[in-house]
């Protein structure tokens, strides 16, 4: 780093006027954030407003650019279903990654021997990258996985793997993302809230009650950033269902990957819709979030 | 009925130390009283609170209240309200909702609990407050809060846990009238840990002084000052006067001569150290009658003067207003009138090594 | 989105000890309780980890034997005929490619949100987010067509796609570090006579080491656990441990394999994992 760099570091990070702080020095500390601004300005920005123009007929294979949004009613039926099964896995997926997120926080933060254990497990998971997860999820949940194998199920063992009720699916989400949402919201706990616990037993009250009136007011914030980022993660991620799913009906990302390497010409634009909608729904999730965090006190 | 709250030889040790946070330590609290333990830090203050909170378990000994070993209540239901030093205000709630927080907790409906939490507010001066957000108030403004919520619980005992440290000098004598405040309306039994001396006094109407985990004296504020128990109590307050020599019927005698003791107390005979407090010390010009001194030191201590002399071999200190005129090297007189004395027992050990100056001649 | 990743992965997260606090303190029922619920949770963690173990070793495995019949290391020579080692070069050079751009450029960035705020502060930080709310196959339709017009070649477009989503995480770890750090420290060194070189070196580095650790760890994972955004931009031409566990995992009687590969896939970064835990239990970091 240039030491003019280290220059400007000194005089922080009190809050700082205009006074102290020539206009000079305030266009050099933007520029900082120059380069990582517009990588991602490329690739999101460009990357959202290309595949805007592909579903809308403006950047055809072959042909004539044209606006159209045949793209979105090509496959109408199979997209609004597709939303609907997104929404299912990555909601009950989330869900349940939240339950168990919290919960292991909770013990991680009684500390003692149980509270290590589970940190040190659910720190294990984290590095594994989701196709692993939906790989060794296969292992153990398929008709001749380890479970089946170990219960002598045989066939009576469910469609745990591509049946139904995307099992597999949900469960290789809320596993990853579990452990994810723990450490989140164990990191914002561990700070204080022994203090506040501590508080909150001498004014009476009890277990549940810090529970409900301590533990869960202050770790909620960091429920729904995590959950969130849980929830568009599972929402728009193609792997784990097309390992552990069925063909049909197939969610977002499946559908849109499937379009995607079709031969067909008609179908990059129709896969950029799909693309398009999940977009959508996906900065729908983030401004409901945001929307609920702007509530609550804590977050500012 | 109150009978007040019982430590009967509280021990306590944590892993990895030492030296215990407590040993034996006993003390008894008068119905309404206020007791304020003092003791230098890491002396087993905190420790000693937390532990009649419930928020640590002693290795022996318990905790009555009102003549109820309260070994197996749980923190939440010893009726004991706690105010740290932090105010730790609950940052997801607003400030009205913070001092309903016992109430909310016990089920009462919520526009009761904030009716109730108005009247606290009102009486720690904070009325109007409530809408706003923790984060807003100053930091003499949460604690006024903080120590709100603490009496909306109605806590039969309040413990205060340095709670006006952190605050700047004028603050902090308002935190003392408010306290005054709340002890004649509603008047808890309070327990309050500080290592300020003059807070105290202020404060407190007994004071327990703590040293190592050990109660070395519990007793008014008046007696800590002028019948301290030892010569550790005696430094502890702040005294600097140790005169070595032996009681024999009432009487100490020593380099100085031959002191009459004050006569409403059982002096042990036998070697033992005269205390005089350095303000109690009377200082006059050479011609008056008394002790024959020379001044070996000034120090200023705004008002007034810390002076040092040397009598008969023996140093002493005397706080002096800063109207006579006195030099290093002045011979005076000084009297220490029988009411003020007291002596503690055994030969004064030396007192801890003074810090060395450093080598000055490195820097030249 | 690549991958989550909770920021302070290898941070201390517990509390200190907990173990004495008359709160935690529990009855005979509590404590039972407590054990279950935490034994249940570990085991949920590690459970899907475990066939994998099994599968590694198990030369012959056939249904419904709940253990191998036969041990040994044939998985191993089969996914090295398959070019686990090709692949696992390639992980590996990805992951520390992407973690070499999105550390310094998340450094930078970070810098600029924690010490220069200005009226472009939030919409930076916004920008510098929003990969954690775009599906990463979305941009990748996208960008597709940009970069074989502009003729960016495979491997760039995969390093650069997955630098902007490593960019949260470095930029948000480095952004607490920075406003965890107190500039007294530096004025106190100044004051002792540090020039503004030695500043840095012996005072600020040393500071933020540990961040730029956690930030440089979690920018690799996100490159090492990519598989989409190789498989779409890539095109085959870069091979990575997660495409071969793909291939092998949707293929049918690999689990052996597939074990092998996944095993791979897991080692590096658990390893680094330990790693960063270890120095900063040795005390190397604070």
């Amino acid at each position: 780093m240039p030491a003019a760099e280290v220059l400007t570091a000194r005089t922080r990070p009190r809050p700082r006027t205009a006074a102290g702080h020539g206009t000079k020095a305030r266009v050099q500390g933007l520029l900082l954030a120059v380069p990582a601004v517009l990588l991602v300005a490329f690739v999101v920005v460009g990357g959202s407003a290309m595949v805007a123009a592909q579903s809308l007929g403006l950047m055809p294979l072959v042909g004539r650019p044209e606006l159209s949004t045949a793209a979105y009613t090509a496959h109408g039926g199979d997209l609004l279903v597709g939303v609907g099964l997104s929404l299912a896995i990555a909601g009950a997926s989330t869900v349940l990654a939240c339950l168990i997120g919290f919960a292991a926080a909770l013990i991680m933060m009684q500390g003692r021997w149980c509270g290590k254990l589970v940190a040190a497990m659910s720190s294990l998971s984290i590095p594994v990258p989701h196709i692993v997860g939906a790989a060794t999820a296969g292992l153990l949940l398929a008709d001749s996985g380890l479970l089946a194998r170990v219960f002598g199920a045989a066939e009576r063992w469910p469609d745990v793997v591509g049946g139904q009720w995307w099992l597999a699916v949900i469960f290789e989400y809320a596993w990853k993302e579990s452990a994810f949402v723990g450490l989140v919201v164990a990191g914002t706990l561990a700070t204080r809230s022994v203090d506040y616990e501590e508080t909150a037993a001498l004014l009476g009250a009890g277990r549940l009650g810090r529970l409900r009136h301590v533990l869960l007011p202050l770790s909620l914030p960091a429920l729904i950033i995590s959950g969130t980022i849980a929830f568009i993660y599972s929402f728009g991620s193609y792997e784990v269902a097309w390992l552990l799913g069925r063909p049909y009906p197939e969610p977002l990302p499946v559908m849109a990957l499937r379009l995607y390497n079709s031969v067909t010409l008609t179908a990059r634009p129709e896969a950029a819709a799909v693309a398009v909608v999940t977009a959508v729904v996906s900065l729908g999730a983030a401004l409901v979030a945001l929307a609920c965090l702007r509530k609550i006190p804590l977050w500012r | 009925m109150r009978q007040g709250l019982d430590l009967q030889g509280l021990s306590k040790s944590f892993k990895g130390s030492p030296v215990p946070a407590l040993e034996e330590f006993s003390l008894s609290l008068a119905p309404g009283s206020c007791t304020a333990v003092l003791g230098p830090s890491g002396s087993g203050k905190s420790t000693l609170l937390r532990t009649v909170a419930g928020l640590e378990i002693p290795d022996r000994g318990s905790v009555l209240l009102d003549g109820q070993d309260l070994a197996a209540v749980r923190p939440e239901r010893r009726g004991m309200a706690m105010v740290f030093q932090r105010p730790l205000l609950f940052p997801h709630l607003n400030v009205l909702d913070n001092v309903a927080f016992a109430a909310t907790i016990r089920g009462v409906p919520r526009r009761r609990a904030r009716a109730d939490a108005e009247a606290f507010l009102d009486l720690v001066q904070m009325e109007g407050t409530g809408k706003r957000v923790v984060s807003d108030l100053s930091g003499g403004q949460q604690q006024r809060v903080a120590i709100a919520r603490g009496l909306a619980a109605r806590p039969e005992v309040l413990l205060l846990d340095e709670p006006f440290s952190a605050l700047d000098p004028e603050l902090r004598s308002a935190m003392h009238e408010l306290l005054a405040q709340v002890r004649e309306k509603l008047n808890p039994t309070i327990l309050m840990v500080t290592h300020d001396r003059d807070e105290a006094a202020a404060v407190a109407d007994h004071l327990a002084v703590i040293s190592e985990g050990k109660l070395l004296q519990h007793s008014t504020v008046q007696e800590m000052y002028t019948r301290p128990a030892s010569l550790q109590v005696s430094r502890l307050m702040g005294g600097t006067n140790e005169i070595p020599g032996t009681v024999r019927d009432g009487v100490h005698y020593s380099a100085l001569g031959a002191h009459a003791l004050p006569g409403n107390h059982q002096w042990p005979e036998g070697p033992a150290t005269m205390v005089i407090r350095q303000e109690r010390i009377i200082l006059l010009d050479e011609h008056s009658p008394g002790l024959p001194a020379v001044v070996t030191g000034i120090r200023n201590r705004g008002p007034r003067k810390l002076v040092t002399m040397e009598a008969a071999g023996v140093n002493l200190h005397a706080e002096a207003t800063a109207s006579p005129a006195l030099a290093t090297g002045d011979a005076v007189r000084i009297q220490l009138p029988t009411p003020e004395l007291a002596v503690v027992g055994g030969t004064s050990e030396h007192r801890s090594a003074p810090l060395t100056s450093p080598d000055w001649k490195v820097l030249a | 989105m690549a991958i989550t990743l909770p920021p302070g992965l290898n941070q201390q997260t517990l509390p200190k000890d907990a173990a004495q606090s008359g709160l935690t303190r529990s009855r005979a029922g509590g404590r039972i309780l407590r054990s279950a619920t935490a034994g249940a949770l570990a085991v949920w963690f590690v459970l899907p980890l475990v066939p994998l173990g099994l599968w590694v070793f198990a030369d012959r495995w056939s249904y419904p034997a709940p253990l191998p019949q036969d041990w040994g290391l044939q998985n191993v020579d089969s996914a090295l005929s398959r070019g686990a080692a090709t692949a696992f070069a390639g992980s590996l050079g990805l992951g520390l490619v992407v973690s070499a751009v999105a550390t310094p450029l998340g450094v930078l960035a970070a810098r600029s949100l924690a010490f220069h705020p200005s009226r472009w502060s939030a919409p930076v930080s916004a920008l510098l987010f929003a990969p954690l709310a775009l599906p990463a196959f979305v941009a990748v339709f996208g960008l597709n067509v940009l970069l074989v017009r502009l003729q960016v070649p495979s491997y760039a477009g995969v390093v650069l796609v997955l630098t902007v989503y490593a960019l949260p995480y470095t930029t948000y770890v480095m952004r607490l570090a920075y406003a965890a750090h107190d500039i007294g420290f530096d004025e106190e060194a100044c004051t002792l006579g540090a020039t503004q070189g030695q500043v840095f070196l012996r005072v600020q580095f040393p500071l933020i080491a540990p961040a730029l650790a956690r930030a440089a760890f979690l920018a690799f994972l996100v490159g090492w656990s990519d598989y989409l955004v190789t498989l779409l931009i890539g095109g085959g031409s870069l091979v990575t441990v997660p495409l071969l566990v793909a291939s092998a995992a949707s293929g049918a009687g690999n689990d052996g394999i597939v074990a092998v590969l996944s095993v791979m896939a897991l080692v590096p970064p658990l390893g680094l994992l330990l790693g960063l835990t270890g120095r900063r239990r040795r005390g190397g970091w604070s």
